[in-house]
């Protein structure tokens, strides 16, 4: 299975990954309607990319009351049918991969196998890689880490 | 796309009126540069006080701006300039001008005084005039952070206390370094009582073909990233133009009277300054050091003239003086070009210490660190200094003489024109003072370009010799025109044609950008059009206040005396055949051999 990683040292903050995601979901340029979110501080001095970790045990799955969110090839997905809009899943998630903008939320889909995000980014910070044993571990400290927050 | 709207904001009377923006103006000028100037036209008055209620400041997004488009971050911002008495006009990036544009404007004109000191916030489709007595007296960095502190998630564009304090160069600020420096822009702001404007929004723009526009600009990404000079802009940043231009000897040095200076400024020197290379909106360059000092930059233009024209030899040293002066909100070119000339003034008891009150010397550096902090909060000495090129009426007429300005603008480019006449012509008719964004015919330095290759890129009788004159008006004319295009579609030059190589985006891409993200077809033809329409406005614009050909001319230094060392020893400009290449410069804009825009294409430009 793949998913994506990011790497906050080699990000930019250019957001191009989020304006064409937005593009390509929604048909609009818009990095607050995008699947990827990229949190900068210039006065700060970090950039830092929020992808959707495809949890394991997805917190979104588990609280959504209407069963909108189900999981298809190892890929979390809502169905837009089912979703009455009650932005559980937005306020439960973790590390805020999933966002609300309007009526609409936001989800990554892996963009079915080939993430838009990964293939704007001028400087490889997010990644789609087939899961390493070690890139497993990763992934599960971080889900840990920021769950526990 | 083309749904974003005007907003005039009426500090006096405390009105805001939002407004369509016709598609037949976006048709002529886009958007950015070219709609602020059309604005700026036809709102400001002949003669007003550039620091006066009268006074209107426009700032624009460019048509691009906030797309997928490659590097389209850039918004311009246009008054008549406190610096110069002309017009005043100038190009910023960083991520202000693409929260406007989801904000839901394009443009914003500020026109009259606040009565107290206020900031603009323009947030999803309304515009409000807020309280920023809290904010009054913060420096660039302070105000952005406390107002995100108060408002959340937000760009700010500020003028700094410089531009509260109407220095005649106060630049107008967003971000860590971002600026629109040139011709005074944040002491127009500071003079309207406004600390800040602040766009936040989340309307997205849609674009009429987004799957063709995620094709090209995957396309296009592919392309540029594979470029040697993208690759090398985003590891040195700008400051890998300094050895070059040092080589040939073409690195203003302590006022120009040298023109080559330390090899400790290299760009090598900066990189082990940097923490980590950041870009603006939609970039893919990166072109920007975070530096380990607290800031961001340097860039070419603070390595050469807060370094070499100011005789400084420490790049620690060259990095903070950048980054007092993007906090203070001070133009970094006009505060390099003024104080060497004040430094070379003292030199030669031009002035002395019953003006300037202590001694003035090239690479002092607690003295020029001293100097900022004067100038930004006008005391003592800084008072006059603080008053740009004007401060001529204060050192007496000689002072003139040694003077880098044009069109009362002090020079931006850190090269030394002398040697590159393209470079010359194109500083001496740029329509805001001297400066190098508005033609900058790059390839002129590099000698080993073939000449077919010129050939291609300007036309056809151009010398290869970047010492001669002959046909480098075509260089100009050819470089201004794509530039304006360029500042109009808030794309930043240096992924474009030109402007760092001849292989990079030029008129048939934009035109594929235009249409996929708008729908509205352009012909190759039909833009080039919109970049002369521009030029021609700013020239109307500054013809109403009072320019002449004399004003389209070079600092005397660059005239009389030649160049002392390296390959460009012993070279200078000869007056003849600098008026002969106007002349000819003239000629192919279409204008009169006085440099005036007929009465028969003015009458054509006015009427919509």
């Amino acid at each position: 299975m793949k998913y994506l990683y990011a790497y906050p040292e080699r990000c930019t903050g250019c957001k191009e990954c989020a304006i064409a995601c937005s593009l390509k979901k929604f048909g609009e340029c818009n990095p607050k309607k995008s699947a990827i979110s990229i949190v900068r501080d210039e006065f700060e001095r970090y950039e830092f990319p929020i992808v959707c970790l495809q949890c394991d045990e997805a917190m979104c799955m588990t609280i959504c009351p209407q069963n909108a969110i189900y999981k298809e090839k190892n890929i979390i997905k809502i169905n837009k049918d089912k979703c009455t809009r009650c932005r559980l899943c937005v306020a439960m998630c973790p590390y805020s991969a999933i966002t609300v903008l309007g009526d609409e939320i936001i989800q990554c889909d892996l963009c079915d196998g080939e993430p838009t995000c990964v293939k704007f980014c001028p400087t490889n910070a997010i990644e789609y890689l087939e899961e390493t044993a070690e890139l497993a571990k990763r992934r599960k400290e971080l889900v840990k880490k920021l769950s526990l927050k | 796309m083309l749904t974003r709207k005007l907003g005039v904001i009426e500090l006096t009377k405390e009105k805001i009126k939002i407004e369509d923006i016709p598609l037949s103006l976006r048709k002529r000028y886009l958007g950015g540069r070219g709609l602020n100037v059309w604005y700026l036209y036809k709102y400001l008055k002949r003669g007003v006080d550039a620091l006066s209620p009268d006074n209107i400041l426009v700032i624009g997004a460019g048509f691009l701006t906030g797309t997928l488009a490659p590097s389209s971050s850039r918004f311009n911002v246009s008054a008549k300039s406190p610096e110069t008495g002309f017009l005043g006009d100038s190009n910023c990036g960083g991520y202000f001008g693409a929260e406007l544009r989801y904000s839901g404007f394009d443009t914003l004109i500020l026109r009259g005084r606040a009565k107290k000191p206020s900031y603009i916030f323009v947030n999803d489709g309304e515009i409000e005039l807020r309280d920023a007595s809290g904010y009054w007296g913060m420096d660039t960095i302070e105000v952005q952070r406390a107002i995100k502190a108060d408002l959340g998630d937000c760009e700010v564009v500020t003028c700094g206390v410089a531009g509260e304090k109407l220095v005649r160069f106060a630049n107008i600020r967003t971000g860590m370094k971002n600026s629109g420096g040139r011709c005074g822009l944040g002491a127009v702001m500071g003079s309207k009582n406004v600390k800040a404007v602040v766009a936040s929004g989340s309307i997205g723009i849609k674009l009429a073909a987004p799957d063709k526009m995620l094709e090209k600009v995957l396309e296009l990404k592919e392309y540029l990233l594979n470029s040697k000079i993208i690759q090398l802009l985003g590891r040195l940043g700008t400051p890998l133009l300094y050895e070059y231009s040092n080589i040939i000897g073409a690195i203003r040095t302590k006022n120009s009277q040298l023109n080559a200076w330390s090899t400790s400024l290299n760009a090598e020197q900066f990189e082990k300054m940097a923490e980590k290379m950041v870009a603006c909106s939609s970039c893919m360059v990166h072109c920007r050091h975070r530096n380990k000092l607290g800031g961001e930059g340097p860039e070419y233009t603070a390595v050469g003239l807060l370094g070499a024209n100011l005789g400084i030899e420490k790049p620690e040293e060259v990095i903070e003086l950048s980054n007092i002066c993007n906090k203070l909100g001070l133009d970094i070119s006009s505060t390099g070009t003024i104080l060497a000339w004040a430094f070379e003034l003292y030199e030669k008891g031009i002035i002395d210490k019953k003006i300037t009150h202590e001694k003035l010397e090239f690479g002092n550096f607690e003295l020029i660190k001293s100097m900022l902090y004067k100038i930004s909060m006008r005391n003592g000495f800084g008072n006059i200094l603080a008053e740009s090129t004007n401060a001529t009426k204060y050192f007496g007429s000689r002072s003139k003489d040694y003077l880098i300005a044009v069109k009362n603008l002090p020079q931006s480019d850190p090269h030394d024109v002398r040697y590159i006449k393209a470079f010359a012509l194109g500083i001496a008719t740029a329509s805001r003072g001297a400066d190098h964004l508005r033609s900058r015919p790059t390839l002129e330095i590099f000698f080993k370009l073939p000449h077919r290759v010129k050939e291609r890129i300007y036309g056809r009788n151009i010398s290869p010799e970047p010492t001669s004159f002959k046909g480098k008006e075509k260089a100009v004319f050819f470089s201004e025109n794509i530039y304006a295009v360029i500042d109009s579609l808030g794309l930043c030059k240096f992924i474009c044609h030109g402007f760092n190589s001849p292989h990079l985006l030029g008129y048939e891409h934009f035109k594929d950008l235009i249409y996929y993200s708008s729908g509205l077809r352009f012909t190759k033809r039909e833009l080039v059009t919109v970049g002369k329409r521009v030029i021609d406005i700013e020239r109307l614009i500054n013809a109403r206040e009072g320019i002449t050909r004399e004003d389209d001319t070079l600092p005397r230094r660059y005239f009389e005396e030649q160049m002392k060392l390296g390959v460009a020893k012993g070279h200078r400009i000869d007056r003849k055949e600098f008026e002969l290449a106007l002349t000819k410069y003239y000629k192919l804009r279409g204008w009169t051999e006085n440099g005036t825009v007929p009465r028969k294409r003015a009458e054509e430009l006015i009427k919509l």
